[in-house]
């Protein structure tokens, strides 16, 4: 199908795919599994309590002392419309780099880094996920688990994050 | 017990040379900007077994500086040297009136200061 | 040994500018104070810095043009010559050039010769009397190497009588001698030791004659005695051992010099005075008209070209010694605290927890203070970026016809070095702009009833999380019709607009907008002005204008203090800590209930002192949870910006600190109301409030987020 490849290609340019498959750090939110691209996360570190900011939405929790650097943190949850639910000792941050800015993104739990293949990466379906489907990249296969990839630039740039897409919305 | 030089000189690019060059060459260093603090670095207790002073220099210029060394009992004998870019002798000649031990000409390297420190320093 | 002292470099390069910066300065003092012998001594001994410092670094050039202008300032500091206009002129010049020669000894490119020559005879020319040029002699011609050849030296020294005095010991010399060859003391002389009562032990009575093997030259045995020829009765005989005829000097004819000293005709110090005065091949074949001056720039130049490469340059501060010291100390009491821990760790039992939990938070304490100080050491003083404007006004009155008094106040505020590198351009373009446009000729100025002389003033403060920086002038003010015309011809505005005066005096900004009627060498070319306000809002700050026909114009520079450190008050709304700038605090109170009116419309007020003052619950503007929502039992802080005043309600303050403002912007955005981040105490984030825009939020009502 000729769509379906240019679509794919599409994809793998935004991601910046050239070879034929990536890794991705995938974690959990409730009952789903999410992946970024390995190259944009910094590392991971257990949650702690974040400063909050005023006049902010709720899905960003505030901001973290990261070895002296001032980092924003989104609760993923929140910001997919999902239910919140209390920390646990597997909440953790991911904190990414996207377009230079160091962002954290609270998460249930991380799982394993994963290798999927350019030709098991599907279109994210218009319906089905919990989440706002523009925020993915597509939806993985690997095995038999079904990740979805978050689309970081889309993530950084939506939702309050930054100064230009203010002045723009 | 390594020898203290006592390096007196405003401008700091200098004395960083001269001191980075003696402490290359394992003796103690103490810094001062001018004939004044070297004064007070004397007074407060260092002891040094050689003085390389500026003579130009703000405050307290290095022939000053020279004489006052002169008039401490404890530094009557103690070799100092003066670090000079004048190339006329009146310089030298008003340096060793006021009790200067010898001179090293500006520009120098750093084998060429050793080589007159080592001539008034006993190892 | 082999000492490089190369890497020294970057500190002479450092260390010039600020040589360079006090003889401008100083020069610049001088045309009001030209009898100031302090002055004249510290713009000597500037150049005499740059001089023997860059000797040491073999930059020649450098170190023959200072040389230069030294001769005319050790001439007008001993008064053969007195300061005039011309005097100051040429040095400021001189001075021009020799930066010009110091950037081009550190960049490696090949100077303007034909200016430094220009100038460098301009500045002998300038000496009285006619002292005849020395220059200085940078290398040393090689010795011709006789190594093999053996002699035999009898040394018959008897030295000064002061020689304890000035730290010389004899044995020193004796030993210096064996570095050199096989010595022996042939004999001692005792004969000018007086009797015991008049002996007096810290003389030096005593002679030597000394026998030396050596394969060294005559000069080198002569140096071991440099410091003391001149009053030692000292003779040398060399005896070559390998049979060659006697002779006091190695073979070949002698030079010149050498015959006239031996035969007395002249001193070897006459002699030594004469070499030093030899001119280079270059002067000489000018002066001889075999080449032209160009001629040799060209070759010299092709002699530089083959100079190492364009060297990278590594940024370098230089930092207040009184930073330095409490780093220091600061280090001191860390390595304490460590060596406590160490000390408990070693024998640690349960019942030393609390002891360990305190000194964990000492250490602590110790690690973010250091960091805060570490940061600290960006800061520098905005003094450095405003050194340069005397000279540019002093410049801009002569080629503008204007008299001009410059006033700089504030120069003591410190930001962030990269800020104040930045800022340098922009400020320079404003006050171009003030002596141009702004001020009015002296005759327009007497005309209108103003002092002849016009004044630009210069200033910097912090105020509100943001350091201002005002380029004032007491000038004609802005032309409001002009510039609307100017505006509506571009095309910038239509006709019909209706603009307030700000918005039109923000015409002035944009590309290509001028309202000079003349293009001058100065500014009015139409670039410039947006320039400025680029480079302001790329700093993250803002530029605004307020002028008065005929009174002035001020241009008020905005900038972030990024990086840099304020004095704060933490206090705290319910579980949220923030800081207050302690400068925009006037003070702090638990008002009275009767002191507190609500008026409809405009919010709550509390009377200070008689006058009514907005009231606002810091929960409520940035939608907190408080402990206290009665006024009369929180604390009030009164705070003021931009002339206006405000009652912001908090529940507690918590204490006073430094603290170091980081950005939001880098990993997020502005927040209104809060001027960046700090990093508290116990390492969280705590934010900074920003006043203005708490003013701003309370009066456009929160600023909520979609």
């Amino acid at each position: 199908m000729a769509e379906q490849d240019s679509a794919n290609k599409e994809l793998n340019h935004q991601m910046g795919i050239s070879t034929d498959g990536s890794q991705f750090l995938t974690f959990q939110l409730g009952e789903e599994l999410y992946g970024v691209d390995i190259l944009r996360v910094q590392e991971i570190k257990g949650y702690t309590a974040v400063t909050r900011i005023p006049n902010t939405p709720p899905h960003i929790k505030g901001v973290l002392n990261l070895r002296g650097t001032i980092v924003p943190i989104v609760e993923l949850r929140t910001k997919f419309g999902m239910p919140t639910i209390e920390y646990t000792m597997f909440t953790v941050i991911v904190v990414v780099v996207v377009k230079e800015k160091i962002m954290g993104l609270v998460v249930d739990a991380v799982s394993d880094v994963l290798d999927i293949d350019k030709k098991d990466i599907q279109p994210a379906p218009q319906f089905g996920a919990q989440v706002d489907v523009s925020f993915l990249n597509g939806i993985g296969k690997a095995g038999d688990k079904l990740v979805a990839l978050l689309d970081m630039d889309r993530l950084l740039t939506d939702g309050d994050m930054t100064e230009s897409e203010r002045i723009a919305a | 017990m390594p020898k203290t030089v006592l390096v007196v000189d405003d401008s700091p690019t200098m004395r960083q040379m001269v001191a980075f060059t003696l402490s290359s060459a394992g003796y103690q260093v103490v810094e001062a900007g001018n004939g004044k603090e070297a004064v007070g670095k004397v007074n407060g207790g260092t002891k040094p077994d050689l003085v390389v002073t500026d003579l130009n220099m703000p405050e307290m210029d290095g022939i000053s500086l020279i004489k006052e060394i002169r008039k401490m009992p404890a530094l009557k004998f103690t070799p100092i040297l003066m670090l000079t870019t004048e190339a006329s002798d009146d310089k030298k000649k008003a340096g060793q009136a006021a009790g200067a031990t010898g001179w090293i000409v500006k520009p120098f390297n750093p084998e060429q200061m050793m080589a007159v420190i080592k001539k008034v320093l006993p190892a | 040994m082999s000492t490089d002292l190369s890497h020294f470099k970057d500190a002479f390069f450092e260390e010039s500018q600020e040589h360079l910066t006090t003889i401008e300065e100083g020069l610049l003092q001088l045309e009001q104070r030209p009898g100031d012998i302090d002055l004249l001594n510290r713009i000597f001994r500037g150049a005499h810095s740059i001089k023997g410092n860059s000797g040491m670094f073999g930059f020649t050039a450098v170190s023959q043009f200072t040389h230069k202008m030294e001769s005319v300032l050790d001439q007008l500091r001993s008064s053969q010559m007195v300061v005039t206009v011309e005097v100051t002129d040429l040095l400021l010049q001189s001075l021009d050039c020799l930066k010009a020669l110091i950037d081009c000894a550190k960049s490696g490119e090949a100077p303007n010769d034909e200016l430094v020559s220009a100038l460098g005879a301009r500045l002998e020319a300038c000496q009285n009397g006619a002292t005849p040029t020395k220059t200085v002699a940078v290398t040393a011609a090689p010795v011709p190497s006789h190594a093999t050849q053996e002699h035999h030296y009898t040394i018959t020294w008897g030295p000064p009588q002061y020689l304890f005095q000035r730290g010389l010991d004899p044995a020193q010399f004796i030993k210096e001698l064996g570095e050199l060859g096989r010595v022996k003391i042939a004999s001692l002389d005792t004969s000018r030791l007086p009797g015991l009562k008049e002996l007096d032990p810290e003389q030096c009575y005593l002679g030597w004659t000394l026998e030396v093997e050596t394969v060294k030259e005559l000069k080198v045995i002569e140096a071991v005695f440099d410091f003391v020829r001149d009053d030692s009765t000292l003779t040398i005989v060399d005896r070559p051992t390998s049979g060659a005829p006697a002779s006091a000097m190695s073979d070949g004819p002698k030079p010149l010099g050498e015959i006239l000293v031996e035969s007395g005709i002249v001193s070897q110090s006459e002699l030594n005075q004469a070499l030093s005065q030899q001119k280079r091949v270059g002067e000489i074949l000018v002066e001889q008209k075999a080449a032209t001056l160009e001629q040799i720039s060209e070759a010299l130049k092709k002699q530089s070209d083959n100079a190492p490469a364009k060297k990278a340059e590594t940024p370098s501060i230089r930092v207040d010694t009184v930073k330095i010291d409490r780093l220091i100390n600061l280090v001191g009491e860390l390595v304490i605290t460590q060596s406590m821990l160490s000390d408990l760790g070693s024998r640690f039992e349960m019942s030393q927890l609390p002891v360990l939990l305190e000194r964990v938070a000492q250490l602590e304490r110790n690690t973010r203070e250091i960091q805060e100080r570490v940061m600290g050491i960006r800061m520098v003083p905005i003094g450095n970026a405003f050194s340069r404007f005397p000279r540019l006004v002093r410049d801009l009155s002569g080629k503008a016809g204007k008299k001009i008094h410059l006033i700089l106040s504030g120069e003591e505020t410190e930001l962030d070095k990269t800020v104040i590198e930045s800022i340098g351009d922009p400020l320079t373009h404003l006050v171009r702009n003030s002596a141009d446009h702004g001020l009015e000729t002296p005759a327009e100025r007497l005309a209108a009833g103003k002092p002849e002389q016009g004044i630009i003033r210069l200033n910097a403060f912090h105020e509100g999380g943001n350091i201002c920086i005002t380029v004032e002038d007491d000038g004609r003010g802005l032309n409001r019709e002009k510039i609307l015309a100017k505006g509506v011809k571009q095309g910038l505005i239509a006709e019909s607009d209706k603009l307030s005066d700000e918005q039109i005096w923000m015409l002035i900004f944009k590309p290509g907008f001028s309202t000079a009627d003349k293009v001058t060498d100065v500014s009015g070319r139409g670039v410039g002005m947006d320039v400025v306000k680029r480079n302001i809002e790329g700093l993250g700050g803002t530029v605004s204008i307020k002028t008065t026909a005929g009174k002035g114009t001020t241009f008020t520079l905005k900038l972030p203090l990024t990086l840099a450190i304020i004095e704060g008050m933490t206090v705290r709304v319910g579980k949220d800590t923030y800081i207050v700038p302690l400068l925009s605090i006037l003070e702090s109170i638990q008002p009275k209930r009767e002191m507190i009116k609500t008026i409809v419309g405009k919010g709550e007020l509390v009377n200070v002192r008689g006058i009514y003052l907005p009231l606002m619950r810091l929960y409520d503007v940035f939608r907190l949870e408080p402990e206290l929502s009665d006024p009369t039992k929180a604390i009030l802080l009164i705070l003021e910006t931009e002339g206006e005043r405000v009652a912001v309600m908090v529940d507690e303050i918590l204490g006073q600190q430094q603290v170091v403002i980081k950005s939001m912007e880098q990993n997020f955005r502005k927040i209104e109301g809060v001027a960046g981040a700090t990093i508290l105490g116990d390492g969280t984030v705590g934010f900074i409030l920003d006043v203005r825009g708490l003013l701003n939020i309370s009066r456009n009502g929160t600023a909520q987020a979609a």
